[in-house]
């Protein structure tokens, strides 16, 4: 479990200080899949970073608190952490899978190599072998041949790439494991294969995935709840069904309204306007600006996020 | 099979080009207005030997045979060509005549290959060793000091940089000797030390202006490598830095570094000749100087050629290992 408390974090020198992600507050649950959506520069990929414990290339936290509790299935034993200390797990109780690209993997190391050499000592018990055997019947369970291992990353498909790094972030059987666009430039049939070994791996761990993705498809097809990010804020946060059929925010329906449906006929409707620059976000509501429902107060006061129904929150002050 | 293929086309594109290199060599000093044996003959009459016109037929026709020049053009770039293929005979000097061309060059070889070669390779690995680590830690004070000095010094040629350090070092200060002069029996301590002693300065000259180039190349390249996606999914994956820089970035700034390598390697055969000849080193470059400027055509030709088969074999050699280190390279 993962809790995240006020979190303000993003970009810049404390006098010029970008939050990509402002007071965010989210618990992420055991045993269960979190989608995490939004549009381009909404804050999630930062999120998604924040989560990892990943603060580099500038990123740093300005305030709030970010605590993990990971409790290993076999022994019982729980490891506690904070996000600043979250890189002495990765690779063991977290892992991570980026979005696969041609330049994700090292291009003149074998496959077997780029999985191995992330092990954690546990797991690198025993002979050589042995260990390559695992690896072998690991891969086998998602339709991955031992040739893979062999292979160069030019010499495999995209499809087969992205497989590669999913299984290699769940090799090792994290507690956590962090999905960031795993899917994204990807055709429909292999973005389906790798949704389908995500949701088979976290049922198999019974441990937390968490998924970032832009596409609401993605989210509506495996996650359990979701979280709609809006110019640094969590916006709207409920089981995944829910928050399809009843949105309790303005943006988050006017998401889910500009989904393309099978019969529809005619254009579909979006919305008028940019998200708010997160370097001086207005003050009030940050979807003020282009909400078909604001009001007054929308423009002055911060809605918080509160629940509005078991399990549902939103940050609306009508809803 | 595909690969025997690869490497008997590659294999048969060498022979091409140094057979087009040869004739080049044949046929360019051939057009050239001066007649080597008529400069021969002048050379001797005006050394004050006499000579009556049945002499000097009988030397000019001794020395066309000698110098390869008897026959139509055919049958003398026939006869060029089967010589140096099976016997690698360039002929007498016409300067130093009659010792071999093949003679002068085998003395003169050993000097520029353990000058270049020395000097090459530690320019190399410093070079690449500091361009990496000032990559990777650009903020680093080592960092910018050492790339600071691999800017000041990389653009300036490295003749004025010779020209300086035997300024300094040879006159001002004269701890180094100002011409080589070897002495000790071959390959006594004394000897190996001399041969150090007198290649110092010339090896300085390169090292310090080659050093600069590997130091700038390979900080690009790492760079940009530590910006790849690949070595930020190695850091998400936990590794070390250490582990990362070794097995990340370090195998893949260094390909293009060894095909730089292989072909300095290549033009070493040409000596560095504004060194040799500043220092008087007795190398290949010191001895093509002496060539051009004294008409010597089969010393020129000989040399000329050699530097022809290095580079074209040097080329071949980094054509047909390269896949061996690069695996995007392999036949599929």
């Amino acid at each position: 479990m993962i809790e995240l408390k006020n979190v303000r974090a993003g970009y810049g020198t404390p006098d010029s200080f970008v939050a990509a992600v402002d007071d965010v507050s989210l618990t992420v649950n055991d045993n269960e899949i979190l989608g995490i959506a939004g549009e381009s520069g909404c804050g999630k990929s930062t999120l998604m970073r924040t989560l990892y414990g990943d603060f580099s290339g500038g990123l740093k936290m300005a305030g709030g608190q970010v605590t993990g509790r990971f409790t290993d299935p076999d022994s019982g034993r729980t490891t506690t952490s904070e996000a600043n200390r979250f890189q002495d797990l990765w690779w063991d109780v977290m892992s991570y899978v980026p979005q696969g690209s041609m330049s994700v993997l090292n291009p003149i190391m074998k496959i077997e190599k780029q999985i191995v050499d992330a092990l954690p000592k546990r797991e690198k018990k025993g002979s050589k072998a042995e260990l390559r055997q695992r690896i072998v019947e690991f891969l086998a369970g998602f339709g991955l041949p031992e040739t893979v291992l062999d292979s160069y990353p030019h010499q495999l498909s995209g499809g087969m790439r992205q497989r590669v790094l999913v299984a290699i972030a769940a090799f090792v059987r994290p507690r956590l494991i962090l999905a960031d666009e795993p899917t994204t430039a990807l055709d429909v049939v292999v973005q389906k294969r790798i949704l389908l070994m995500l949701v088979e791996i976290q049922r198999r761990l019974k441990n937390t995935l968490v998924l970032v993705s832009h596409d609401l498809g993605v989210h509506y097809q495996i996650t359990d709840r979701i979280a709609i990010a809006y110019a640094g804020k969590i916006v709207e946060v409920g089981p995944t069904a829910e928050v399809f059929e009843s949105p309790r925010n303005p943006y988050t329906e006017a998401l889910i309204g500009a989904l393309p449906r099978v019969g529809q006929k005619g254009e579909r409707v979006g919305l008028e306007g940019r998200p708010p620059s997160l370097a001086s976000p207005p003050e009030g509501c940050r979807f003020a600006a282009r909400c078909p429902e604001a009001q007054a107060i929308c423009r002055k006061v911060s809605p918080p996020l509160a629940d509005k129904a078991p399990n549902h929150a939103s940050a609306c002050h009508f809803r | 099979m595909r690969l025997l293929g690869q490497i008997a086309t590659r294999l048969i594109s060498y022979v091409l080009v140094i057979a087009f290199g040869l004739t080049v060599v044949f046929f360019v000093p051939r057009f050239a207005p001066n007649d080597p044996v008529e400069a021969m003959l002048a050379q001797v009459s005006s050394q004050g030997a006499y000579m009556d016109a049945a002499q000097a037929d009988a030397l000019r026709a001794s020395l066309t045979d000698a110098f390869g020049l008897k026959g139509s053009m055919l049958t003398q770039y026939w006869n060029f060509i089967k010589r140096i293929v099976l016997t690698g005979d360039f002929g007498p000097s016409l300067a130093m005549y009659p010792t071999p061309v093949s003679q002068l060059i085998a003395q003169a070889l050993p000097w520029t290959f353990g000058l270049l070669l020395s000097s090459t390779l530690i320019a190399w690995v410093l070079g690449n060793f500091v361009g990496l680590w000032a990559g990777w830690r650009p903020n680093r004070a080592s960092s910018r000091i050492m790339e600071g000095l691999a800017i000041i010094v990389y653009p300036i040629p490295y003749y004025i940089l010779a020209l300086v350090l035997s300024i300094l070092f040879s006159y001002i200060w004269p701890i180094f000797p100002l011409t080589a002069s070897v002495h000790g029996a071959p390959w006594s301590f004394a000897f190996i030390r001399s041969v150090i002693w007198n290649s110092f300065l010339p090896a300085l000259s390169i090292v310090l202006v080659v050093f600069g180039w590997w130091v700038i190349s390979v900080k690009a390249q790492t760079t940009q490598l530590a910006e790849e996606e690949f070595v930020r999914y190695s850091r998400l994956k936990g590794l070390g830095d250490g582990r990362i820089l070794t097995r990340y970035i370090l195998p893949n700034a260094i390909l293009p570094q060894i095909t730089f390598l292989a072909l300095q390697i290549g033009l070493m055969f040409n000596g560095a000749i504004v060194t040799e000849i500043l220092f008087e080193y007795p190398g290949l470059g010191h001895l093509i100087y002496t060539a051009v400027i004294q008409g010597d055509y089969n010393l020129l030709m000989g040399t000329i050629s050699l530097s022809i088969v290095a580079v074209a074999t040097a080329t071949m050699i980094i054509d047909l290992t390269y896949p061996l280190l690069d695996p995007r390279i392999r036949a599929r």
